[in-house]
């Protein structure tokens, strides 16, 4: 707990001469012992900090002790707390735009661009006065000030460059994007990571969340095949051990699966406690249209919240293409009565369809190539193919 | 209340004296601000739009017209100039929009509370609806329909932000029944001018429980879910069902959807013997016969001698024609014909 501020800073000291960027970020952080100790609370450490750290060090050291002296404050300051950081955060530009061809301090920015995040997000909750999402705006900002310096190091050696630290920015970037809802700024940092020549030696953990957050995004964007094949490697390659991790994964990767014709296995779901999406699947898998409804409208703040509602809601041509099947399994024939589709979504609880609605169904499935057919309005017959009417969801 | 370190108008005319002045003098006056009748005297002005420059002074409080006096000038533009009828209305449009957007500077300087935002813009958010429907017809020299969406949706992304403000703020005053009431009806236009969108889906998700609840919201949302789930049919059913101008807003995003259907259903009802009433396709897509004979010659497809039935052909559709331009719908002009416009455009009355 270094006792006195000299003691800490002569701590901060050797860490950086040693170029243990590993150290040096815990003496930065906020999550940290050193944060308890009264004696670093100072309104005005600058003479103190000049006296023992090089520029531009000092303020980044300077504005730590800041932000520890008004988060300790009753209640805490944290406006005031993140603009210190902010100005922290800046400081460590300087930093690394001073080191030529090293990169030991990365994981110093890591820290703290993490910290701005989480006091950015303190902010957001409980002070007032601006457009929600703003200091969230404002802190990706900062982020994006380090993340120019780590893409433009593009002379050093493999080992040395700051590039390594882009993918780590990126998943915080990420995070606060999904946060205030701008996902189109995500652009061009995936575009950033993909030109990456050695994209591949990124850690395998900011991997993962990587994938994770570009496989939402493609699934916004309705690029559902993207976004199973991310989804995918993040699940499979996020360790057991974090459950709820992987239970955050499934919440994306599930659906998606479902929508290209993939249903989930219950044990799956159940080690997971995702038995919603089983009740969904069987409600699909049966076509029956109204308890779908039931469960969608049940589960709704659930949904809404995972952000995967809107998702869920496409899901409902699949339940009509499925009830549609069930009827040509018992006609066995391929002129089917329209009328017997209408008694099927009848049946199904669907007591407000008409005629004319039910052809507006079957006519969308056949464009989408969910039915292979074609309908005859004169004699209100869908005539399907020979082959393959119901072709599997994953081919079309 | 206001913020006071930002400069407070002062002027309790449409038009600061210094600008009428200089206006008079140089012979800058529009059309509608000349008196009635007589070519060289004029009549009522109003501020005119000036550009923020780096080299134009910080405006002075006399320079800027007070909350009652914008509140005032809206009014004024939406009643008087826009039921004036001795010019055709796009110019009419010119001059309102103009006048309205220097409005909307003079919010922003004097940084305005969200209550009092809320006021001004709500009105100018009706009037651009409004008017994107009335000259959608009109050429692009006569009426810009994209420079007009830019400017609705900018004036409803900041009204939609008070909103926000005003939900999340820490000692909530009730809103007014009335309020409420005009809240309810610009969400429901977000809704069906942002048709379909992801962003406007999310948001209609998570508003407050009161919005979700008011009929006509529900109602515009339930077109919005099913126009992303691909169910056309109740979309077409729904929007007749709208109330005036969220018909017209509606009406913008007819052809595509027109369009669309149409296109299904030459790969649903894909033969070459059969045909498909034409009954059946005027119940689908909303039009009068002589525009469904339209529709089919621009996207061609086909019809029997006696017009009485379309044959659809896959592969005849014409996949690379230009989606028709937006029209003035017979069912939103019988609705719009039963309303007293400047009632509705400043939000008095809503319903008939």
């Amino acid at each position: 707990m270094f006792g006195t501020v000299n003691n800490y800073l002569s701590g901060v000291l050797r860490a950086a001469e040693d170029y243990d960027g590993d150290n040096l970020a815990t003496f930065l952080s906020l999550r940290d012992v050193h944060v308890q100790n009264h004696n670093l609370y100072i309104a005005q450490p600058e003479k103190l900090v000049e006296r023992m750290l090089k520029p531009p060090l000092d303020e980044v050291v300077g504005a730590h002790l800041k932000v520890l002296y008004y988060l300790a404050q009753e209640p805490p300051n944290y406006m005031d707390a993140y603009n210190q950081q902010a100005a922290s955060c800046s400081a460590v530009v300087k930093l690394l735009q001073q080191l030529k061809d090293e990169n030991w301090c990365l994981p110093l920015m890591y820290r703290v661009c993490l910290d701005l995040r989480y006091l950015a997000q303190a902010c957001e909750k409980h002070c007032r006065g601006f457009t929600p999402g703003h200091i969230l705006e404002k802190a990706a900002d900062c982020m994006m000030a380090c993340f120019r310096v780590c893409a433009a190091d593009g002379r050093a050696s493999e080992e040395e460059t700051k590039r390594l630290g882009m993918m780590n920015l990126v998943n915080q970037l990420f995070k606060v994007y999904f946060r205030i809802n701008k996902l189109h700024l995500c652009k061009p940092l995936i575009r950033a990571i993909d030109n990456c020549a050695f994209k591949e030696s990124f850690p395998l953990p900011e991997q993962i969340t990587y994938k994770y957050f570009v496989g939402r995004r493609a699934m916004f964007d309705s690029n559902y095949r993207m976004a199973v094949e991310d989804l995918s490697y993040a699940f499979t390659h996020c360790p057991d051990r974090f459950t709820s991790n992987k239970r955050l994964i499934l919440i994306y990767l599930v659906p998606v699966k479902m929508l290209l014709g993939y249903l989930p296995r219950k044990s799956l779901l159940e080690r997971y406690d995702l038995l919603l999406f089983h009740d969904l699947a069987l409600a699909l898998k049966a076509g029956n249209v109204n308890k779908f409804d039931e469960i969608v409208h049940e589960q709704e703040l659930v949904l809404i919240r995972s952000g995967i509602y809107l998702l869920v809601e496409k899901l409902k041509f699949i339940v009509y293409r499925n009830l549609f099947k069930k009827v040509f399994a018992i006609r066995q024939t391929h002129q089917l009565d329209m009328s017997d589709f209408l008694s099927a979504l009848q049946f199904v609880g669907v007591t407000d369809v008409s005629m004319d609605e039910t052809h507006c169904i079957i006519a969308n499935l056949i464009y989408d190539g969910k039915i292979k057919g074609y309908i005859s309005h004169a004699h209100n017959k869908l005539v399907v193919s020979k082959q393959n009417p119901f072709p599997p969801l994953i081919s079309t | 209340m206001a913020n006071p370190r930002h400069v407070r108008g002062s002027c309790e005319s449409f038009c600061p004296d210094a600008e009428a002045k200089m206006r008079i003098k140089e012979k800058l006056l529009n059309y509608f601000e000349y008196k009635d009748g007589q070519k060289h005297v004029p009549g009522i002005l109003v501020k005119e739009f000036t550009r923020s420059a780096a080299d134009a002074k910080v405006p002075k409080a006399k320079d800027m017209r007070t909350e009652r006096c914008l509140m005032k000038t809206v009014e004024y533009l939406l009643k008087d100039i826009l039921m004036d009828e001795r010019k055709p209305y796009h110019l009419a449009y010119d001059f309102i929009f103009d006048r309205l957007r220097m409005v909307r500077r003079e919010i922003v300087i004097q940084q305005f509370n969200a209550r009092q935002t809320i006021r001004l813009l709500e009105p100018m958010i009706m009037f651009l609806a409004y008017s994107r429907y009335r000259l959608c017809t009109e050429p692009i020299e006569k009426f810009d329909p994209k420079i007009c969406n830019q400017h609705l949706q900018e004036c409803l992304n900041m009204v939609l932000s008070c909103y926000n403000e005003l939900d999340d703020a820490v000692q909530k005053d009730q809103p007014t029944i009335r309020d409420a009431e005009r809240r309810c009806f610009i969400e429901s236009l977000y809704q069906i001018f942002n048709l379909g969108t992801p962003e406007a889906l999310v948001r209609g998700l998570t508003l407050p429980a009161q919005v979700r609840k008011d009929e006509i919201f529900k109602l515009a949302f339930s077109i919005c879910m099913n126009y992303h789930q691909g169910n056309l049919y109740r979309v077409i059913k729904g929007l007749p069902q709208l109330p005036h101008i969220l018909c017209a807003v509606a009406a913008a995003k007819l052809q595509t959807i027109r369009r669309r259907i149409l296109e299904i259903f030459t790969h649903a009802y894909n033969n070459k013997q059969l045909t498909v009433p034409a009954a059946y396709l005027l119940r689908l897509t909303l039009v009068e016969p002589q525009e469904l004979f339209g529709l089919c010659r621009h996207y061609n497809i086909a019809l029997t001698p006696d017009r009485q039935a379309l044959h659809f052909i896959k592969t005849d559709f014409k996949s690379d024609a230009e989606t028709i331009k937006a029209q003035r719908e017979p069912f939103v002009e019988q609705k719009l014909s039963r309303i007293y416009l400047p009632e509705v455009l400043l939000l008095r009355k809503l319903w008939l």
